[in-house]
């Protein structure tokens, strides 16, 4: 398993700063914590308002951005508590636990093979969080969005290869292509000179397989990011559980996405059983 | 948090406390399944507290069963305004690990814990608790057992197990026999008419306390697909919404039954925890407010503190 140093947790308090609106579907969350809190790219926090009446559960997103006592985060509103995020006013308090998860393998535990990188949608925060801080040469990302509406364009630059299931509002000065974003990264010449290299992905379960497929193509590695629903977020109620193979009699067993994950090498899940309703075997 | 404690509230909720023959460290305990088996929280950090664990007199250990179980297929949780609906199925490592593996732990941490059982077998719950007291019986920190008769996440037992006083009692019997010196709570379902038979009986037959609470049987509907939310359709219903429901079966216990009784059921601060001690509760236990702050039996119990200096 990558990543299983990471830094420990803490329950803090903080305030709300700005939602800024990077494109029509993604609003990055800027709040301002008592200190700053150290993070590796592809861990997560519960998120929650701090008074009003907060959600019963806090909800989990992943670490965009930590600049000093300031933490990014990159949403979208999908329901009830995302909702609630998106009308917070300057200054209201919110509350922050984190980090949580294991994240991303680092470059050293890459063992010098070049990252391809791949971020679907709202899956974008851990990827690129990743790409800024350790991304080098030879390193390659990739966003995938419905169409040029859906992309936050300030957000990535001139090395990130952009597609679209619909090449609609692309800015004149940007380029995409048209289709799915594991067609474009298989589509790319120069990551088929039959050098090694692992995938890092975040986005839609179809996407996570069709990278996972890529990789296991190719002989590369590759992790995935995964999202489940979550209660707690630190591994005490086993509300968000993701089947993965176990040398077992049954072959597979329940891991908790919150701190077994939500980093997971691909080919240590149980696809066939993933996102299927499982039947209890006792 | 009230700013002062009111008049009549003259316990000190960190201080111990004597159940069943057994020196309890505080009174502000965690719940059985929101903070699975008490190892979770120890590299965590908040400002203003030690750990996690500070103040909390016990940890209720996740439910184990006799066999490991995987629980119930996903989703397992949805989310109304006010509570929580979840069906876990009593996904556990099963009694093997936890005697060899987690208790060890926990002791050697120091955790005060109070172990949740369950069984389909009123037997079993002898059986089970026999081995532990071979395994734990010289444990400092491991204090008693809360065998859980009302978990409605499960097909065999659970539920109807835990509806019947006749049950209830042979099961608490069976636990009793085998546990000399330590607290025996028996966790009793709200979902029957009479909540005080129950209590009654297991009262009778040995339990020096029940625990009242757990879940109150919960549905919600996927209006887009027009189908129950959860797989199993019913799941157990607890957090802010459940405290009312909580109170009133804790007072019917108190005012019909003669046996001590922890509160349990939508705790979240410690104006809640009070509302418990007002009715009489010997301790309080945090569930889903536990799942949402690490450390929220910590807040209660230190706010609980703060008011009385
Ligand atoms: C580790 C992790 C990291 C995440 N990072 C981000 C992120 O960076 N940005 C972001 O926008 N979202 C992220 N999510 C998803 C985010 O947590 C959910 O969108 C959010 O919880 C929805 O809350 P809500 O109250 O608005 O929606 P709800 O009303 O709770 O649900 C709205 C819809 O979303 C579905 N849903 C809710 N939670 C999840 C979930 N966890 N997984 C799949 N479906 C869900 C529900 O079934 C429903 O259809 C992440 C999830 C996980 C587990
Ligand atoms: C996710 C979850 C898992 C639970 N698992 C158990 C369990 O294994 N055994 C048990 O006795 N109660 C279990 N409960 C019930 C709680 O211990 C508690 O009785 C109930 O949730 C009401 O308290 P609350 O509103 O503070 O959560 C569980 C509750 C939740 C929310
Ligand atoms: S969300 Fe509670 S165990 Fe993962």
């Amino acid at each position: 398993m990558a990543g299983t140093t990471a830094p420990a947790a803490r329950s803090c308090p903080a305030r709300f700063i700005t939602n800024v609106e990077m494109s029509s579907g993604l609003i990055r969350l800027d709040c301002e914590l008592d200190a700053p809190l150290p993070f590796r790219p592809g861990q997560f926090a519960m998120l929650n308002l701090a008074d009003g009446l907060p959600l019963v559960f806090s909800r989990p997103f992943s670490i965009l951005a930590g600049d000093g006592t300031t933490l990014s985060f990159l949403y979208r509103v999908v329901g009830r508590g995302t909702a609630a995020l998106a009308r917070l006013k300057p200054g209201q308090g919110l509350t922050v636990l984190g980090p949580l998860g294991r994240p991303f393998p680092t470059p050293d535990e890459l063992e010098g093979r070049p990252a391809v990188l791949i971020g679907g949608g709202v899956g974008l925060p851990p990827v690129h969080a990743w790409f800024a801080r350790h991304g080098r040469d030879g390193d390659t990302a990739f966003f995938g969005g419905r169409d040029g509406a859906d992309v936050p364009w300030s957000m990535l630059d001139a090395r990130w290869g952009v597609s679209v299931d619909r090449a609609v509002d692309v800015p004149a000065d940007r380029e995409a292509f048209a289709g799915v974003v594991t067609e474009l990264v298989a589509s790319r010449g120069d990551l088929a000179d039959g050098r090694t290299r692992a995938v890092l992905a975040c986005g839609p379960i179809p996407l996570l397989r069709a990278a996972a497929r890529l990789a296991a193509a190719r002989g590369w590695d590759c992790w995935v990011s995964l999202e489940e629903h979550m209660g707690c977020g630190y591994g005490v109620c086993k509300g968000c559980v993701v089947p993965v193979a176990t040398a077992g009699p049954d072959g597979w067993r329940n891991a908790t996405c919150c701190d077994e994950g939500p980093v997971f090498r691909a080919d240590q899940i149980r696809w066939d059983r993933y996102g299927v309703p499982v039947l209890p075997t006792t | 948090m009230p700013p002062s404690l009111p008049t009549w509230f003259d316990l000190d909720p960190v201080a111990p406390f004597t159940l069943g023959g057994r020196e309890i460290p505080g009174r502000i305990w965690t719940a059985s399944g929101c903070f699975a088996y008490g190892l979770s929280g120890h590299d965590m950090a908040a400002p203003g507290f030690a750990s996690p664990y500070a103040g909390i007199g016990a940890v209720v250990t996740k439910t184990v069963t006799p066999a490991p179980r995987s629980g119930n297929p996903m989703p397992r949780l949805a989310e109304t305004e006010v509570g929580a609906i979840n069906s876990i199925g009593l996904e556990n490592v099963g009694y093997d690990v936890f005697c060899r593996e987690t208790l060890p732990e926990l002791e050697a941490r120091g955790v005060p814990v109070i172990a949740s059982l369950a069984a389909t077998r009123p037997e079993e719950f002898g059986t089970m608790t026999a081995r532990l007291q071979e395994v734990a019986g010289d444990f400092a920190h491991w204090h008693g057992i809360e065998i859980n008769l009302s978990c409605p996440n499960v097909a065999e037992g659970g539920h109807d197990f835990g509806s019947d006083p006749g049950t209830v009692a042979e099961c608490v019997a069976a636990a009793r026999e085998a546990l000399p010196g330590r607290p025996l709570l028996a966790k009793l379902t709200p979902n029957v008419a009479d909540i005080a038979a129950l209590a009654r009986a297991a009262g009778d037959a040995g339990a020096d306390a029940v625990s009242a609470i757990n879940t109150v049987i919960g549905l919600d509907v996927d209006l887009a697909t027009g189908r129950p939310v959860l797989p199993r359709r019913f799941g157990g219903y607890s957090g802010p919404a459940v405290l009312p429901i909580a109170l009133a079966k804790v007072d019917q216990i108190v005012q019909q039954a003669r046996v001590p009784v922890v509160g349990v059921g939508g705790i979240a601060s410690a104006a809640d925890a009070l509302k418990f001690f007002a009715l009489g509760c010997v301790s309080v236990q945090v569930g889903t407010a536990q799942m949402r702050d690490p450390f929220a039996a910590a807040r209660i119990a230190r706010d609980l503190v703060r008011a009385q200096s």
